[in-house]
């Protein structure tokens, strides 16, 4: 208590502190809370956490939910029958299809709709003419394969529970229990994932509204609450929903789903992005250190988003792994809807019936959305890199960028004309900085209008796109799902004589306030919109725009400034006629989607992967695009908060992440930027970004020594582009992430649990901790486990597990290269990526106590599909007995040959090995099949690792090839 | 590949045929061919103690610590302080010993290029104009020799550039002789000044003693002013100052009252715009707070009636307008003397003879005087109202004596001018005074010289003043420098700093640093806003051409 006491006294003093500096700096600087809902201000959450509480609270608690027996049928993986939910004290039930489906890929799928609405047996309210059913296409936006049902799974009905035996080997079990409705998920026996455990299972079934006669209530008044409801019902989060002057009409009344699910003996649970806080999530019931809302999912424009907080930010996705010691599981809650998810944690089960091994944890969730179906897969591991597999073939893996994508992004709101953007890419090129992407935003439009371009300011689009295109540089221009209501502006004619907006709840074009003041609403859930959408990209139409044009989607949560929670309405109603309220958290995916289509093929023949930054997203972006983190501020705090969130985004199948470098808002000090860069070189999206009142900040005003870190920071993201896109590459088909948390890589070591301030670079055995505090003068890094580290910079030995500390001052990252790996590298330094395509690689054998070393290489042509016809390259490089071989893993396609001359000429400088063995001293070749190359020995100095050099080998990348030590 | 060695190596030969005469390997320099002479071996420039086989110079793998084997690749391009560190053996030298790749540009002028640009498969044509660069033709870039026609179109355009130079230094001379035109102008200016004042300094004295004379004189006199005269007189005298005073008051006021007005309706224009334009999005309290109390006020003020002002005004305006025979009141009726009696009594003097009256008046006055100096008798001449003539002679030596001040002190002001800093020879004299605008994106930008800075919106809204000329000064540069030669290149600049402009909402006063560099004729090239409210202009003028000059090194930009 005394420490809480101490703690919330110097919280105080912070608090002031930084207020007070607030108020110096910018006007307040904090999000407005009050814009967006508690749980207790959204209806549904307040009536599903009381339930929760009242189960909670009653002695031997029955969920009203039993399945009937007699309904089941079992059919091809499948298991079908109805749930019959008692609504009354007479035992009146209502019924309620449910669907178990085993799939191949091991995972298990629960699916419970309603009849009556199902039937469309409902009457809606306020003479709507929505559809009835509960929203049942979450699916067709967000899942693309892994479908197919198990061909193997087995049922063993009794008459109080089914057994279904599935997946791999049939290690997987579940047992489906009857009244009360429940399901147990096992993997060898032990049960891992829990349906309905506290009986918490709630389905808000189809009621009239009957009018009471409401008690007198003065204008102006609260309602005060009225006594005669009945007990346990109370309706008055029912009907209409009033927030922030915006009243929902709620056509089809209360209508959410909830459900609790429990991972018996798990401690940690990490996923559901997006929220600002730590990669493992916290309970979120009140108490030290604890949220008090459940983490929320509902897509927002949150301006000025704060630390270590449970609310929602921009994307969602319902996806949450839980972690213990060697075993991963993971549920996906297929929800488009507003979402809440609650988390408690608690030590030693008291369920006896937990079968968990060393079951002393026990953490329980659970989950509620306003609408829709309950549709849930679980995903029974047993490692993290099965679960993401496994939900990648559902959602689809990351779409492999172009490589230019990965490379340095420079953004700012906004270069002010075509001459700006030039100039910025002379100054870069002069100073000898790397970048490959310069941005614009919404500045270089006509008065906000799409496709256009500032006539005063952006008098030559072309010119300027001709100058980058000289050193393979890109443009990325933002395009927003608002559309300027104008007269004259051909966009918004279109989109109203072709009637391809989103509609207001009375069926009329919705109209919103965003950036262009009066607007609407592309609806891209709709067939003819997104072909529309598609044409507007064409060269031909948008003028100015060339291939090396590429797109940015902000504001598509969407962002609408006069909507409740800067959003739209929930009951606009989107094509096919759902209301906003059932799809709103897909809703920005569509539009992502929509623009990525546009951008494959722009002109007739020319396909090209496309690069599309979004804000929002939904399970199944990662197919789309990149993400950002939105708007953070220029604090040491935003700063340390990006790894924690773009980590957690890439467990949850979306890696291709990165928070806006240097801070959004205000104007970060020199040292804070330069740290930033030193990060934002281990972000898989790497862009700075700054807000419009903010000093301009680009890397070659900082100044000495200030500019000559950066320009270090920013080639070594360079030079190590090889590795980055071969981790791009993996996450494009196995869907592992880009930067690896500490429990993926080494689940049996549970000191590295929560670490999300060091992680792993895809495969390459590289361990990155950026300083991201203050002043640092060192840091100390986790070692998990006893294989040798060395500084990447210095050959530094460290080893043994636990902490190591690391001096850091300011011109240098903390980066350690774990013994065993093999590391692609290219070393020269050019203007831009796309220059750096024919230089020579530099592999970096990093030999662990082993003495041996493996790696992997992927490239390709880096900007079309031809790689899905086999235009690749694919390597394996191991290192063991003094023998270092070069093999091909790639499968040769039609295009395999062409694109292996191609790039013929491109080989090996240099093979450079650290912690060489001694045993090499006086050795001065190395062979090559008939040849040889010149071998240089460096030994061992203090503590620093000794290591060789293979001069000049003369090997193709491309081709088999031995080399012998 | 071994056909790729094979062209690789064709290529070779072929230039080192082609440089017979100095068999330079390739992209060095000829001032660096003295190190790459010997026939087997070659000898780090910068560190001697390394020694290579010559078959390692060129061979596109790095193994001088200083980059010299590598004149021809960009093998040693890593060697940079700005890439991130390696472990280095030792101590050696790792200055880059070279200064870039070079281009021979046959037909051109030869320029070194970065070696960061060597065979990275773009034709870098503005400073390797015969494709020498691309040696390679990596991912097939082919980079044929432009030389011919490039230098051909520098050569016309350096004709121009350098036609233009020489006029700009006709015209920087002809602004120095403008300037030393000028200054001699102020210089005789203060000459003739300063004999004008000596004369007029005696004129001043003589009308002075005069002025002393008649006040003396007047003292003497018993009563003549009009003050003395009736009661009413002094009152009307009194009024019609008062009168004055209150009008003079009541006119400050009314034009205080009119800047007021013109502020309210300035912040209530603001405002408005204001109201219609935030973004609700952001629900910032404060913001809603504002909006909300602005309309109330909006409100409120629709609601009162607009009292009738006009009337008012009017009434003011002919208040506050000068008395006179037809307006206001005629003060001339209130100040005609009116002989009274008592007047009547003290002319006795006119009744005596005219050579006893001089002698009479004589004593009297003297012994008044006499009297007022001992403080017997009051002194009139104090009592605000003075004769005519004492006015006349005071007004007389007055206004010489102010002309003499202002003349004084344009003198002061103008040698002042001549001290202050034009620049080196004078030469913003010939400026100072003029302006010069740009049409630029979104604003009308204007330099006056020596004077401010402005911008004027397209989009409406008035001018935003930029900055006030504060003061000289010097600054670096290293810019580009166009075909035209606008631009402004590479070295110390003349800098003319403006600041205290305009406010900036959220951020500082305004300020704008003018940097000229030399041009034929005054012109704005390029105005950027370097950070928030922070403009730099670049100039041209021939205001800071030199003679044998160049912004910019002519083989490597200007194309």
């Amino acid at each position: 208590m005394r420490r809480s006491l101490a703690l919330s006294s110097r919280w105080t003093a912070i608090l002031v502190v930084i207020s007070a500096l607030c108020c110096l700096f910018s006007p307040a600087i904090s999000v407005k809370h009050e814009n967006f809902k508690t749980c207790d201000q959204s209806g549904f959450c307040k009536r599903n956490r009381a339930y929760a509480d009242t189960a909670a609270g009653t002695n031997n608690w029955e969920a009203p939910y039993r399945i009937a027996p007699e309904s089941l049928s079992w059919k091809n993986g499948q298991l079908q029958g109805s749930i019959l939910k008692t609504v009354n004290a007479n035992g009146e039930t209502v019924r309620l299809p449910i669907t178990i489906s085993f799939l191949e890929s091991g995972s298990a799928r629960v699916v419970i709709d309603e009849e009556k609405r199902q039937k469309g047996e409902i009457e809606l309210r306020h003479d709507s003419k929505i559809r009835k059913e509960r929203y049942n296409e979450a699916e067709s936006w967000a899942i693309v394969g892994g479908l197919d049902l198990s061909k193997t799974a087995t049922e063993d009905r009794g008459s109080a529970k089914s057994h279904v035996k599935y997946g791999p080997d049939g290690k997987f079990e579940a047992v489906i229990t009857y009244a009360p409705f429940g399901i147990d998920f096992k993997r060898d026996d032990a049960t891992q994932v829990r349906f309905n455990d506290r009986g918490l299972l709630n389905l808000e079934h189809w009621r009239q509204k009957i009018d009471k006669p409401a008690p007198e209530t003065k204008e102006g008044e609260e309602p005060s609450p009225t006594p005669e409801v009945p007990a346990g019902e109370d309706e008055s989060t029912w009907w209409d929903e009033t927030f922030g002057g915006n009243t929902d009409s709620k056509p089809r009344g209360p209508e959410s789903v909830g459900l609790d699910i429990t991972f018996p003996g798990y401690e940690y649970v990490f996923g559901i992005p997006e929220h600002a806080g730590s990669l493992s999530l916290k309970a979120t019931r009140g108490g030290d250190g604890n949220h008090n809302d459940p983490y929320r999912l509902y897509n927002a424009d949150v301006f000025e988003y704060i630390m270590d907080s449970s609310m929602t930010l921009y994307g969602s996705i319902p996806f949450m792994q839980a972690h213990k010691k060697d075993s991963t599981v993971g549920v996906f809650w297929l929800n488009a809807a507003e979402t809440w998810i609650d988390v408690i944690k608690e030590k030693e089960a008291h369920n006896p019936l937990s079968l968990g091994i060393g079951s002393k944890f026990e953490t329980k969730t659970h989950w509620f959305s306003e609408s829709g179906l309950i549709d849930v897969f679980v995903f029974l591991g047993p490692t993290a890199k099965d679960i993401t597999k496994v939900y990648g073939e559902l959602t689809g893996y990351t779409a492999l960028p172009q490589e230019f994508a990965i490379a340095y992004h420079q953004c700012r709101w906004n270069y002010n004309s075509d001459e700006d953007v030039k100039d910025v890419d002379r100054k870069m090129s002069k100073h000898n900085i790397p970048y490959d992407v310069i941005w614009l935003d919404i500045e270089y439009t006509d008065d906000k209008q799409y496709f256009t371009w500032d006539p005063l300011s952006f008098t030559n689009p072309t010119g300027m796109l001709e100058q980058l295109d000289q050193s393979e540089r890109k443009l990325v221009a933002i395009i927003d799902p608002h559309i300027k209501n104008k007269d004259g502006y051909h966009v918004v004619e279109e989109l109203k004589k072709k009637d391809l907006a989103v509609h207001d709840k009375g069926g009329g074009i919705y109209e919103g306030w965003c950036w262009p003041g009066s607007s609407h609403w592309v609806d891209c859930f709709n067939p003819a919109a997104i072909k529309w959408w598609i044409g507007l990209f064409k060269y031909d139409y948008f003028k100015g725009s060339a291939p090396n044009l590429f797109i940015w989607n902000d504001m598509n949560e969407p962002s609408v400034f006069n909507g409740p929670e800067t959003t739209m309405p929930k009951d606009n109603i989107h094509h096919g006629g759902w209301e906003h309220r059932d799809v709103h958290n897909i809703n920005g995916m569509t539009f992502h989607n929509a623009t990525y289509q546009a951008l494959l093929e722009r002109r007739k023949g020319e396909i090209r992967r496309p690069f599309v930054l979004t804000r929002s997203f939904y399970s199944g972006s990662q197919r789309l695009g990149a993400m950002w983190t939105g708007d953070n501020q220029a604090s040491w705090e935003h700063l340390a908060a990006g790894f924690p969130m773009i980590l957690n985004n890439g467990i949850a199948g979306f890696p291709f992440a990165g928070a806006d470098v240097g801070g959004f808002f205000g104007n970060p000090e020199k040292d804070l930027l330069t740290r930033w860069y030193q990060a934002g070189a281990f972000y898989p999206f790497f862009r700075g970004h700054a807000h419009i009142d903010t000093r301009r900040r680009e890397p070659y005003l900082a100044g000495e020594p200030y500019t000559g870190i950066i320009t270090q920071a920013l080639r070594l993201r360079y030079s190590l582009l090889p590795a980055w896109y071969t981790a791009f590459h993996e996450a494009s088909v196995d869907g592992t992430p880009i930067i690896r948390p500490h429990y993926f890589q080494y689940p049996s070591d549970e000191a590295g649990f929560a670490i999300d301030d060091q992680f792993f670079v895809g495969g390459t055995g590289l361990l990155a901790k950026p300083v991201v505090t203050e002043k640092a003068e060192s840091v100390d890094i986790y070692l998990p486990d006893d294989e040798q580290y060395y500084d990447y910079f210095t050959f530094e030995k460290y080893s043994g597990r636990g902490k190591h500390n690391i001096v850091a001052p300011l011109e240098k990252i903390p980066l350690l290269m774990q013994g065993g790996h093999i590391i692609p590298r290219k070393d020269r330094p050019r203007r831009s990526s796309g220059l750096m395509k024919w230089d020579p690689h530099t592999l970096v054998l990093v030999l662990g106590k082993s003495g041996q070393a493996k790696g992997e290489l992927y490239f390709d042509d880096g900007e079309t599909f031809d790689y899905q016809q086999g235009a690749y390259v694919h390597r394996e490089f191991e290192f063991r007995d003094g023998v270092l071989v070069s093999s091909d893993i790639g499968v040769n396609g039609k295009l395999t040959e062409k694109f292996l001359r191609c790039v013929k000429s491109v080989g090996v400088e240099k093979i450079l090995i650290v912690g060489a063995p001694k045993s090499w001293e006086g050795k001065s070749s190395v062979k090559i099949g008939g040849g040889e190359a010149g071998l240089e020995f460096h030994p061992e100095e203090g503590n620093k690792a000794a290591w060789a050099v293979v001069r000049a080998p003369k090997v193709a990348i491309g081709e088999d090839w031995k080399i012998e030590f | 590949m071994r056909r790729i060695e094979a062209l690789v190596l064709l290529s070779t030969l072929s230039t080192s045929i082609l440089a017979a005469e100095s068999s330079r390997p390739r992209g060095v320099g000829p001032e660096f061919a003295k190190f790459y002479k010997a026939a087997d071996s070659f000898t780090c420039i910068s560190n001697p103690s390394i020694k290579l086989d010559i078959s390692k110079v060129n061979d596109d793998y790095c193994d001088c610590p200083d980059g010299s084997d590598e004149p021809g690749t960009a093998a040693c391009t890593y060697l940079s302080a700005l890439s991130p560190p390696q472990p280095i053996v030792g101590a050696p030298n790792t200055t880059l010993a070279l200064p870039g790749f070079y281009c021979k540009n046959k037909g051109h002028i030869p320029s070194y290029i970065s070696h960061t640009y060597v065979n990275d498969g773009v034709c870098d044509y503005d400073v390797c104009c015969d494709g020498s660069d691309e040696w390679a033709g990596v991912g097939g870039v082919k980079c044929e020799d432009k030389c011919k026609e490039i230098g051909k179109e520098w050569r016309r355009l350096d004709e121009i550039r350098q036609k233009s130079a020489r006029n700009a230094l006709k015209k920087k001379t002809e602004l120095v002789n403008e300037a030393q035109a000028l200054r001699a102008g102020v210089e005789l200016r203060i000459s003739s000044l300063h004999v004008e004042i000596k004369d007029q300094g005696k004129k001043v004295e003589e009308l002075k003693k005069k002025f002393e004379e008649v006040e003396r004189s007047e003292r003497g006199k018993v009563v003549k002013s009009a003050g003395k005269g009736s009661k009413v007189t002094v009152l009307a005298g009194l009024a019609k100052q008062r009168v004055e005073e209150l009008r003079d008051a009541l006119v400050g006021l009314v034009n205080k009252r009119d800047e007021l007005r013109r502020k309210v309706k300035e912040l209530e224009t603001i405002l408005s715009t204001f109201k219609e334009e935030y973004n609700p999005n952001f629900n910032d309290e404060g913001v809603k707070r504002a909006v909300k109390s602005w309309e109330d006020y909006a409100a409120k003020k629709d609601a009162s009636p607009e009292s009738d002002e006009s009337a008012e005004d009017r009434d003011i305006e002919s208040i506050s307008k000068a008395d006179s025979e037809t307006e206001g009141i005629n003060w001339a009726e209130w100040e005609i003397e009116e002989e009274s009696d008592i007047e009547a009594l003290y002319k006795f003097e006119e009744y005596l003879p005219a050579s006893v009256r001089a002698w009479v008046h004589q004593k009297l006055t003297d012994l008044r005087i006499l009297l007022i100096e001992n403080g017997i008798l009051a002194d009139n001449a104090s009592s605000g109202s003075e004769s005519k003539a004492v006015s006349a002679a005071r007004t007389a030596y007055q206004n010489l004596n102010d002309d003499l001040g202002i003349k004084e002190s344009s003198v002061g002001d103008l040698t002042k001018d001549l001290e202050k800093d034009y620049g080196p020879n004078d030469i913003f004299r010939a400026l100072k005074g003029t302006c010069i605008s740009k049409d630029s994106g979104e604003y009308e930008y204007e330099l006056c010289w020596l004077d401010k800075t402005s911008q004027k919106s397209k989009k409406g809204g008035g001018t935003t003043g930029m900055g006030n000329f504060v003061r000289f000064d010097k600054m670096y540069f290293d810019e580009e420098v166009d075909a035209e030669g606008k631009g402004l290149g590479t070295g110390e600049r003349t800098v003319l700093m403006y600041e205290n402009g305009q406010h900036c909402w959220n951020g500082p006063n305004r300020q704008t640093t003018v940097v000229l560099a030399c041009a034929e004729k005054d012109e704005i090239w390029k105005v950027v806003e370097q950070e928030k409210c922070m403009y730099r202009m670049d100039v041209g003028t021939p205001a800071v051409c030199e003679i044998g000059q160049k912004k910019a090194d002519p083989k490597k930009d200007e194309l």
